[in-house]
């Protein structure tokens, strides 16, 4: 297989623009309602964190592992993987983040998502507020269709953003183990959109970041050590 | 207090996020109403001219000594649109086009996503016309898996057999290239190629050019990328293999940085009006040169890609010419 290291990155980009965003029109238009419901949970998951309710420690996780198997299956697998051979790869590792997110949400030593007031708590909400309410506006804002909004529990890169807030905003032990598939994926969308020449390609990275230095600052800290009082 | 403060401002920032997603199903149901059925769809612009598919220039297959039309077309990108039905019927407007202009050979790859699929559904559409020059590929590692994939392909494009195959960038070739000859001694295959792109590997291919009996060569040529006169269109001629010509617009970025440039006084010459043109008269004029495969979405830059085979071609001092003024644009 020496062959593959003559390959550049933007030579494995097999798409376009136009055809990538597309999908997610297409995707919005065949299932805006589960679409629109698990939109709507990113709400709910703002009201558990500012509430402070306990049951969240298991229903943050379990609805994310719902929004993950969705945007693998109902995304990934029936819209991506038509325009990118790599797709199937990308289900995998989203398969292994919905294994993780659902061992978080039945282990008996659940996570408590809460605002601290530190770093990890605005940054956090800040990529929560991202999620939800700022991505799905950059299809309209960049004169693309609004049913081309890419939406927090449904498509990958705000899933991913509002999945790393709200990890930022929980405490516990082992919470590290949400980070490194999301992470990857941030990465992983951030190259593909440069490739595209896609303007919004360096969010991905700066998202990656901020998720990485909150988590060491939060390890520092001893938040992932213990629950809130 | 700290934590009041903190909390009200949490809860500020996400209030017109409430909002919005509050808003947002009317919102969205309105906008999938109006648009569900009415893709926002680039549209085509047909020139004036009618086809002239008898004037388009043929070039001869060294190999049988068969001729086909120098312009062929390509189908990386621009024809993986996946399930996208809108997308697809404009593939095949492009398709229809090609073949109204008088081009036959259409090239694809099963690294090119759904371009398969596409090219069969637009096939299907257009009535499984016998014109068409089936240009595909094989790439996959191992021999034993290469059969199975050229029957994914025939079943993808949903024809019997395959003009031209061609090993993909060298991938196996070792392994595909004796399947590929067995196949064509059993009258499965017209012709047995292979491809590279990108000027990658060409000392290999070029040795595989000295070794095996071969009809086609596949490679990247045009006036910015001129390392193929080096070393493999004389072999090409040489050895008598027919050369068909990837990326003849660097993919589109050298026709992007050629928009709203002026086309040079010259290009009147030899008919033609714009800048592909000109190039594709640049790359086919070459005598090595067999056939080039520029893809594209657009049906009037079919037409026009396929006219670029049309009336006279430059000569030695206009090829150098043209070189020089796409460099200085």
């Amino acid at each position: 297989m020496s062959e593959w290291w003559s390959y550049s990155l933007s030579d494995l980009l097999m798409f376009s623009p136009r055809v990538y965003y597309r999908l997610f029109e297409g995707f919005n238009t065949a299932f805006w309602l589960p679409n629109l419901v698990l939109l709507a949970c990113g709400i709910v998951f703002a009201l558990l964190v500012w509430r402070r309710i306990g049951l969240a420690g298991r229903l943050v996780p379990g609805m994310l592992a719902i929004m993950w198997a969705w945007v693998a299956w109902g995304f990934l697998w029936r819209y991506y993987t038509p325009v990118n051979l790599a797709a199937p790869w990308m289900v995998g590792l989203f398969a292994v983040q919905v294994g993780v997110l659902i061992g978080h949400a039945v282990r008996p030593k659940d996570l408590v998502f809460a605002w601290r007031g530190d770093f990890s708590s605005f940054v956090g909400a800040g990529m929560l507020f991202a999620a939800i309410v700022v991505w799905p506006l950059a299809a309209p804002l960049s004169g693309r269709a609004w049913q081309g909004a890419e939406l927090f529990g449904s498509a990958p890169d705000p899933t991913i953003i509002g999945t790393l807030g709200m990890i930022l905003l929980a405490r516990g032990t082992w919470r590290w183990t949400l980070l490194p598939v999301p992470v990857a994926w941030c990465l992983i969308s951030s190259a593909t959109l440069w490739v595209m020449d896609q303007d919004i390609a360096w969010v991905m990275l700066v998202v990656a970041w901020l998720s990485v230095l909150g988590g060491w600052m939060d390890q520092k800290n001893g938040v992932t050590r213990g629950r809130l009082p | 207090m700290f934590r009041e403060m903190t909390r009200r401002a949490f809860l500020a920032r996400l209030a017109g996020g409430v909002a919005l997603t509050a808003f947002a199903p009317y919102a969205m149901r309105m906008a999938f109403a109006q648009n569900a059925t009415t893709p926002d769809l680039a549209p085509a612009t047909v020139p004036a001219v009618q086809p002239d598919p008898e004037n388009v220039l043929r070039k001869t297959i060294p190999s049988t000594g068969g001729n086909i039309p120098a312009i062929g077309l390509g189908s990386w990108i621009t024809f993986n649109v996946g399930n996208d039905t809108a997308l697809r019927d404009e593939c095949a407007a492009v398709m229809a086009a090609f073949l109204d202009e008088g081009g036959i050979m259409i090239d694809s790859s099963p690294m090119y996503g759904s371009a398969q699929d596409v090219i069969g559904y637009g096939l299907a559409r257009l009535g499984l016309p016998k014109s068409v020059f089936s240009a595909d590929k094989v790439w996959i590692s191992g021999g034993d898996n290469g059969p199975g994939q050229i029957s994914d392909s025939l079943k993808k494009w949903g024809v019997a057999q395959f003009d031209l195959l061609q090993v993909h960038n060298l991938l196996s070739w070792q392994d595909h290239l004796p399947i590929l000859q067995r196949m064509k001694a059993d009258g499965q295959l017209r012709y047995v190629g292979i491809t590279t792109s990108h000027g990658r590997r060409s000392d290999d291919l070029a040795d595989i050019m000295r070794r095996e009996p071969l009809d086609f060569i596949q490679i990247t040529y045009n006036p910015q990328d001129r390392m193929a006169e080096q070393q493999l269109l004389p072999l090409a001629q040489d050895r008598g293999i027919a050369v068909i010509i990837n990326r003849p617009f660097q993919g589109g970025r050298l026709t992007e940085y050629l928009a709203g440039k002026p086309v040079p006084d010259f290009a009147a010459d030899i008919g033609a009006q714009s800048w592909a043109q000109l190039i594709l008269k640049f790359i086919i004029s070459h005598p090595a040169v067999t056939c080039a495969i520029p893809a594209t979405t657009r049906v009037n830059h079919v037409r026009e890609n396929v006219r670029a085979a049309h009336g006279p071609m430059p000569d030695a001092a206009l090829r150098a010419r043209i070189a020089k003024a796409v460099a200085e644009a």
